[in-house]
């Protein structure tokens, strides 16, 4: 995520599309029926560090569309991003972003 | 049961001798279904459900993953049981614990209505027993007691965290 002194994107910095094609996976956390929802916002703050809006938004999602992806970068981070919510016990996996 | 509520630092509840043995069984059920053979993970629903494969589709990257991260994940999970066995008064009384103990506190009793909602098969429709006049009642009593214990630990939690801002 560009801060507002990153540099304007031009023609000539391949650098950023190699990065694009490094980071196609994303986590995604899976509704199921026990968790809570103020344990799924709450572990969301937690290890993402998101704030409690994007937290609840996420958690809403996940409730009522079934999934939500709450991260995406390199396959290697997915993983951890994914081991990390299995300790918490929410149900997520990774995968390649469709 | 006094629930849990932010007290300076730490976060306070009560349970009563019976509550206190209850989570002092479960505790011993889950430390035995996480010392199960990593191959009866397929077999068993509830362990399917506490060590969860990491890839949905691909069965080789989903065993990559178990091998990578399946034995960090039992004994984090090990780690937190033993934390609340320290924490939990045997015959009732006060539960006090810093931030740290909460949060093997409260990954503990999500592990356990994990187990429990499995086995009872428990889905967004299923209601607390109005009576509990059979065993699969009882349970499911336990079931919904843990959720009030949990959600109010999650409460106080979020209470503490604004009151260090």
């Amino acid at each position: 995520m560009a801060g507002p002194l990153a540099p304007e994107r031009t023609p000539d910095t391949i650098v950023d599309e190699e990065n694009d094609l490094d980071r196609p996976w994303v986590t995604i956390v899976w509704n199921d029926p026990v968790n809570l929802m103020n344990y799924v916002t709450f572990v969301l703050q937690e290890l993402f560090g998101y704030d409690e809006p994007t937290a609840t938004k996420l958690m809403l999602q996940v409730h009522h569309e079934g999934r939500a992806i709450v991260s995406s970068g390199p396959r290697e981070r997915m993983e951890h991003d994914t081991s990390r919510l299995h300790a918490y016990g929410l149900w997520a996996s990774y995968q390649k972003d469709s | 049961m006094k629930p849990f509520r932010a007290r300076g630092g730490a976060v306070v509840a009560r349970l009563d001798s019976a509550e206190a043995g209850i989570v002092g069984l479960l505790l011993d059920q889950l430390d035995q279904l996480l010392s199960a053979d990593v191959a009866d993970v397929g077999d068993d629903p509830v362990l399917a459900r506490l060590l969860p494969d990491g890839h949905r589709s691909d069965p080789a990257m989903a065993a990559d993953y178990r091998d990578l991260t399946e034995s960090a994940l039992r004994s984090g999970k090990g780690d937190d049981l033993a934390t609340v066995r320290a924490t939990l008064p045997p015959h009732g009384g006060e539960v006090r614990l810093d931030v740290d103990q909460a949060g093997a506190w409260l990954r503990t009793t999500n592990d356990l209505r994990l187990a429990l909602g499995t086995r009872l098969d428990v889905t967004e429709d299923t209601e607390p027993p109005a009576d509990l006049t059979d065993e699969r009642d009882h349970q499911l009593g336990v079931y919904y007691w843990l959720t009030a214990v949990q959600g109010s630990l999650v409460d106080a939690l979020v209470d503490a965290r604004a009151g260090r801002r």
